[in-house]
């Protein structure tokens, strides 16, 4: 694979990430990224061919709940916690951008 | 008495219930040696001392009322920061949290908390337990107690240095991959990673869930072995804990005649790198002791060795960027950075600011590389083909514990390196933890064990340590080897 990751692919995967980063950070970030994914060539060179991808053992299988309602335990210490709240609500700023031209 | 910030559990346990000391007064030790010794080593991020003194006082009542206790009733113990205790910061050592208090406790605490335990305080690690050094922390540095030039070893850094420098009787840590055995062995001091599923993590601050674990750091091997009985169980609020496969008094006591009937593999990947020849002369005289124990040695194979530090840099980025995708600005703290003014900003910017300015490096990496191996048209080359090797690498110690009982090895291929040695060079940094991947990968207990010095440790003799791994849910074979080599 020719170089894989480029400064539009990496600004791309960090709006997706949601993080800002100032042109210092990119180019760091890129040199960095570079070196790593180069060191993840050797396992390239390995044939997995046929080889089932390593899924949840087995063990850890078996432990899911059964499916009963039950209560919430601590809605009131997770509402205390929130940066901002309103009426014990959570609030969040504006989602969509208000449009002036309309009614 | 003095010095009993100095106890082990077990010397604490029986030196309490013959009455030679105070729970109190040892509370009080560990406070003393905190404020004395925590500012050049930077173990403690944040303490507890009033609620640690009341717990103390209240164990020490019960006592006097001829009551029974729990097996860790008054043990003074650290907890690193990004594991939940009710009312407690939780900062996982970044930026993003300096202002969060854990609204409940985590499921460890809550069992160490119905053992009456005493909670000195909250330790400092590399940010969401992301390094190898402690270095990695929005807070402060912790230095190695044997040579301050140098690092503890991390993420659990602060957990290990209060544990090695007498400022509590143990800790808890966490481990995705190393960050308990490794801190374990630069201190000298005894790190437990537990069998994946064996102890809850409701509570932990999530790295990577497919890895995450959490383990004590401890004085002796016996010392793990009574913290861990005490913390692992079933829990629902952690779907992938499972049912306890263990035998209390085994995992404490396990039978001497059947240690001689042993066999310990020594995998010759761990072995073939240029290890440094301290380690190697140091390896050399744990395999010895073993033998002269009439344990049977054999060297074997796990192929896929030099594959899996990739493997779990492909891996665990990936689960990082959906687990760090939560600390929003929303619905956890806000840093003040932000500036927020809540009229005129909108959702995405929000996002944007908090998570630009509020991780640091190393996490902000780890997310985008993830979100890279994730995307579509990467995602077969990397995070499938990482998935298929995780496959090959556990299948290797399948095909090992057929032919053997526990696998031996160095825990770090190099002593304690120096602060800033390795920060520049995020590779640098990974290949710290080169011998802890493959077990991590596999979901395989392993506990790191100091190699005896006959000096006391110091910047010319630095702890080393060796790593006993063993099958799934086999702790007692670890621990047992251990507190045999502990004691012979």
């Amino acid at each position: 694979m020719a170089s894989p990751i480029n400064k539009k692919i990496l600004k791309h995967a960090a709006e997706l990430a949601r993080i800002e980063l100032n042109a210092r950070e990119e180019d760091r970030l890129l040199k960095d990224i570079l070196n790593i994914l180069a060191y993840f060539k050797e396992l390239q060179e390995l044939d997995t061919t046929g080889t089932e991808a390593a899924g949840i053992p087995k063990e850890q299988n078996q432990s899911l709940r059964a499916d009963n309602a039950s209560e919430g335990t601590n809605h009131g210490a997770g509402v205390e916690s929130f940066p901002e709240t309103n009426d014990g609500f959570l609030k969040v700023p504006a989602v969509f951008e208000r449009n002036n031209d309309e009614p | 008495m003095t010095n009993l910030n100095k106890l082990t559990i077990k010397e604490f346990r029986d030196g309490l219930r013959a009455k030679r000391f105070s729970a109190r007064e040892t509370t009080e030790a560990c406070f003393r040696a905190i404020k004395e010794g925590d500012k050049k080593l930077g173990a403690f991020l944040s303490t507890n001392e009033e609620p640690a003194l009341e717990t103390a006082k209240s164990v020490d009542a019960s006592l006097a009322r001829g009551e029974e206790l729990p097996e860790l009733a008054g043990v003074p113990l650290a907890v690193k920061d990004n594991i939940a205790i009710q009312g407690l910061p939780a900062t996982a050592g970044s930026r993003i949290l300096e202002f969060y208090k854990a609204p409940y406790d985590a499921s460890v605490v809550t069992k160490l908390k119905e053992q009456r335990a005493v909670f000195l305080g909250k330790t400092n690690l590399d940010e969401f337990a992301m390094g190898s050094s402690t270095e990695n922390s929005a807070y402060q540095f912790t230095r190695n107690p044997y040579d301050p030039k140098r690092v503890p070893g991390g993420s659990s850094g602060g957990s290990a240095v209060a544990v090695a420098a007498d400022l509590a009787l143990a800790a808890l840590g966490s481990e995705t991959n190393g960050s308990v055995r490794q801190p374990a062995g630069f201190c000298g001091i005894v790190g437990l990673n537990p069998t994946y599923g064996s102890v809850s993590r409701s509570g932990l601050i999530a790295m990577a869930s497919s890895m995450d674990k959490i383990g004590p750091l401890t004085k002796t091997v016996e010392d793990a072995a009574l913290l861990f009985r005490n913390i692992t169980g079933h829990d629902p609020m952690d779907a992938t804990s499972v049912p306890s496969h263990y035998n209390r008094d085994e995992l404490l006591n396990f039978p001497h005649e059947k240690i001689r009937t042993m066999t310990i593999g020594l995998p010759k990947e761990y072995f073939a790198t240029n290890l440094d020849e301290k380690i190697d002369n140091a390896i050399d005289s744990v395999i010895k002791r073993f033998e002269s124990a009439g344990i049977t040695i054999k060297t074997i194979s796990l192929p896929h060795t030099k594959y899996a530090l990739a493997c779990y840099y492909i891996i665990m980025p990936a689960e990082v960027s959906a687990n760090l995708a939560r600390y929003d600005g929303i619905r956890y703290a806000r840093i003040k950075s932000a500036n927020v003014d809540h009229g005129n900003i909108k959702l995405k910017e929000l996002y944007l600011k908090q998570r630009g300015l509020g991780f640091g490096s190393e996490a902000k990496r780890r997310i985008i590389l993830g979100t890279f191996v994730l995307s579509s048209g990467y995602y077969d080359a990397y995070y499938k083909k990482a998935q298929q090797v995780r496959a090959l690498v556990r299948k290797d110690f399948e095909d090992a514990f057929k032919e053997v009982d526990v696998i031996l090895a160095p825990t770090s291929p190099t002593v304690p390196f120096a602060i800033g040695e390795r920060t520049a060079d995020p590779l640098a940094m990974y290949l710290a933890d080169i011998f802890m991947s493959p077990s991590s990968l596999a979901g395989l207990p392993g506990i790191s064990i100091p190699v005896r010095s006959s000096a006391p440790y110091s910047p010319e003799n630095l702890p080393i340590g060796f790593q006993l791994i063993g099958k799934h849910f086999r702790e007692s074979d670890i621990l047992g080897l251990g507190q045999y080599y502990e004691k012979s």
